[in-house]
């Protein structure tokens, strides 16, 4: 601006606007400079200085070019002014000094009486420029506050339905980073088990991530470390930053992960102390991500539940394929079988071949383990004995064929016990193998009860195994029951096994009865015992009753 | 998303386009209208700030970008934004950047925008 004559008769209104327009803040001239010219503009003075306060605290002196000689070592308040030529007036409004304005050269009394008016009209504006200037930085406040509100409400909605770790996790690190203003930060996440999910940092590593998991971090509280240079956190990594802010992030007492800021940036460059609004701004993010992380757990294990069921139903699917839909007509027998698969699917299999000669192959087997590998293996045993029964010649053999077909083909080390038979009903001579089975009940049709054991190991077990064929003669009526293990081991809620003594008994005391039926009220008596328990294995029974 | 913010400026007539990559604080926020004030004094009209590689922004760098922004009304210029992400597009519209400078979702649609702005008017908000 350019120096223009006083014109004393200038009123004041006029006066007031014209040095409100010289004033009118703009951010390519700062405000100081526009006062100074102001003031030489309109008092007529040969130069002049200006020391403002702002924020509590004054600002460097501003002078025009040749005032050197008025520029004090410190501000006005802190010295006596000079006296002198120079004309000390200060700025202020409603008893708030703004500043002091030195003017030099103004030498009449009509001059001082116009800087005079001058300064409480500049005191006037400058206190008006402060009180906008606390308003726009209020606003600005009260924003950034509602900023932070929704921030929170943002990341609940979506890390609500964030799965994916990464990008949950850099939501949060970068949300606590800005919103915090911090210069740099880290978020380390891990599972239950400790192995980390995701590590991450902006600006420089803050968190050893190795040591977060015993990091003696109290649960649920920040720990503000403003002097983080001099006194390093534990678990935070030295001279990495000035200042600190770390929270724990935790779920019921387990330790997930932890969240850490460092360097709150000021404006003019420096590094700020965290405050305790940051650390709570800092708590509820972590909390977030604590319920976030937990919520990915839960989907991870609903997927996993899901995996499984879908696991059983394919494996049901192979199981209900396999077992005989009818059984067959055989002159001289009679048959019943009954199979109650476990919600877990287990491996039990029987079947029935009506051979030449009127003869009748039959056979029970379990397999080990459960789900889809145990249902395979019983399509692989399934496959063997259909392969092999006709080629044969004993029924040793046929075992060792099944043994040899399963080293060959099946996909996975598992073994299977199994009774296989071989009745031929004109003669009641009856052939069998017990491959590490549970021992078939004979029931001879005088009452007697023979328990037919093991003849060998189970199938698939070791490498050269042998079996023994067993023989014995049915006469007619008696009645043979093979079983699976699952209807021994039934247990009920006292976790009582239904037991081979009960087995027999429930046999015995329905012996009379037609093949069928007995078959059906046996399996309802395990299913009694058990009382709606749930139970392990599968429950297989077949009988055969030589008429 | 590297600690230091860098931006590169490209000049089509005169609007000066800022592409911004990194965290927008007060380092990032004074190379901008460091940059930004250079554009200005070299006669551009117009500039678009493109945050595409830009994930954060704290109040320091909101500041800083209003002060570019009230310096660029005070030349009668435009100023606008483009490719912001969903979080710092709703940063700007809280903050009240958004209520002076038009945020577009692509460049393309910054740029026919700020072309079509007269001198002193700031572009239409999408």
């Amino acid at each position: 601006m350019t120096r223009t004559p006083t014109e004393p008769a200038a009123g004041r209104a006029e006066l007031w606007k014209l040095l409100s327009e010289s004033l009118r803040s703009s951010p390519e001239h700062p405000l100081p400079r526009r006062v100074v010219d102001a003031a030489l503009a309109w008092s007529g003075a040969r130069e002049a200085v200006l020391y403002l306060r702002e924020r509590d605290a004054w600002l460097p002196a501003i002078a025009t070019a040749e005032s050197a000689g008025l520029v004090l070592p410190e501000p006005p308040p802190q010295r006596p002014l000079p006296s002198g030529t120079a004309l000390w007036i200060p700025l202020e409004a409603e008893g708030e000094v703004h500043g002091h304005l030195g003017l030099d050269g103004v030498g009449s009394e009509e001059q001082e009486e116009l800087a005079s008016v001058m300064a409480t009209i500049l005191g006037s504006l400058l206190g008006a420029h402060r009180l906008s200037r606390l308003v726009k930085e209020a606003e600005f406040e009260v924003k950034t506050r509602l900023l932070e509100l929704e921030s929170l409400y943002d990341l609940g909605l979506s890390l609500g339905g964030q799965l994916d770790i990464a990008a949950l996790g850099d939501e949060v690190l970068f949300r606590s980073i800005s919103l915090t203003d911090a210069g740099k930060g880290t978020l380390v996440l891990f599972d239950e088990g400790g192995k980390i999910l995701f590590e991450r940092s902006l600006g420089g590593e803050l968190l050893a991530a190795d040591r977060v998991a015993s990091w003696s971090l109290p649960e649920g509280e920040s720990v503000i470390n403003n002097a983080a240079a001099a006194v390093p956190t534990a678990g935070m990594r030295l001279s990495a930053c000035q200042k600190c802010l770390a929270v724990a992030i935790s779920v019921g007492g387990r330790r997930l992960g932890a969240l850490a800021v460092a360097d709150k940036e000021s404006r003019d460059g420096g590094v700020l102390d965290f405050t305790a609004a940051d650390a709570r701004l800092l708590s509820l993010f972590a909390n977030q991500a604590a319920a976030a992380i937990e919520t990915a757990r839960l989907h991870r294990a609903a997927i996993e539940k899901e995996r499984i069921e879908r696991e059983l139903e394919l494996a049901a699917a192979i199981q209900r394929e396999i077992l005989p839909r009818a059984l067959p007509e055989v002159t001289g027998v009679e048959l019943a079988a009954g199979n109650l698969p476990t919600r877990q699917v287990g491996g039990d299999y029987y079947d029935l071949f009506p051979l030449s000669r009127g003869r009748l192959g039959f056979l029970v087997a379990d397999v080990s383990g459960k789900g889809v590998p145990a249902a395979l293996l019983v399509s692989t045993v399934h496959a063997a004995v259909h392969l092999q029964i006709d080629e044969a010649r004993t029924v040793v053999e046929l075992v060792a064929r099944i043994d040899r077909h399963l080293r060959r083909y099946a996909a996975t080390r598992k073994f299977l016990t199994l009774f296989f038979g071989l009745l031929e009903p004109e003669t009641g001579t009856l052939r069998y193998v017990s491959a590490g089975h549970n021992p078939a009940l004979l029931l001879r049709a005088s009452g007697r009860l023979e328990r037919l054991d093991s003849t060998g190991v189970p199938v698939g077990i070791l490498p050269n195994p042998t079996w023994r064929e067993e023989i014995r003669t049915m006469e007619p009526g008696d009645l043979l029951a093979v079983y699976t293990d699952g209807l021994t081991e039934a247990v009920d809620e006292s976790d009582r096994e239904f037991g081979l003594g009960r087995l027999e008994r429930a046999v015995e005391e329905r012996r009379n009865l037609p093949a069928a039926r007995l078959c059906d009220e046996v399996l309802g008596q395990v299913a009694d015992f058990a009382r709606g328990m749930p139970q392990y294995d599968d429950q297989t029974l077949l009988l055969v009753r030589r008429t | 998303v590297s600690e230091a913010c860098k931006i590169t400026v490209e000049r089509r007539d005169d609007i000066a386009i800022l592409f911004t990559d990194g965290y927008i604080n007060n380092q990032g926020g004074e190379e901008i209208a460091r940059q930004a004030y250079t554009q200005l004094d070299a006669g551009a009209r117009a500039l678009i700030l493109d945050l595409e590689k830009t994930r954060i922004v704290n109040s320091i760098g909101i500041s800083i970008l209003i002060e570019v922004l009230e310096r660029v009304m005070d030349r009668k210029g435009v100023l606008a934004f483009c490719r912001l992400t969903p979080t710092i597009d709703k940063t700007f519209r809280i903050m009240g950047l958004a209520q002076y400078a038009a945020i577009y979702p692509s460049l393309d649609e910054a740029l026919k925008a700020v072309a079509a702005a007269p001198r002193g008017e700031a572009a239409r908000n999408p």
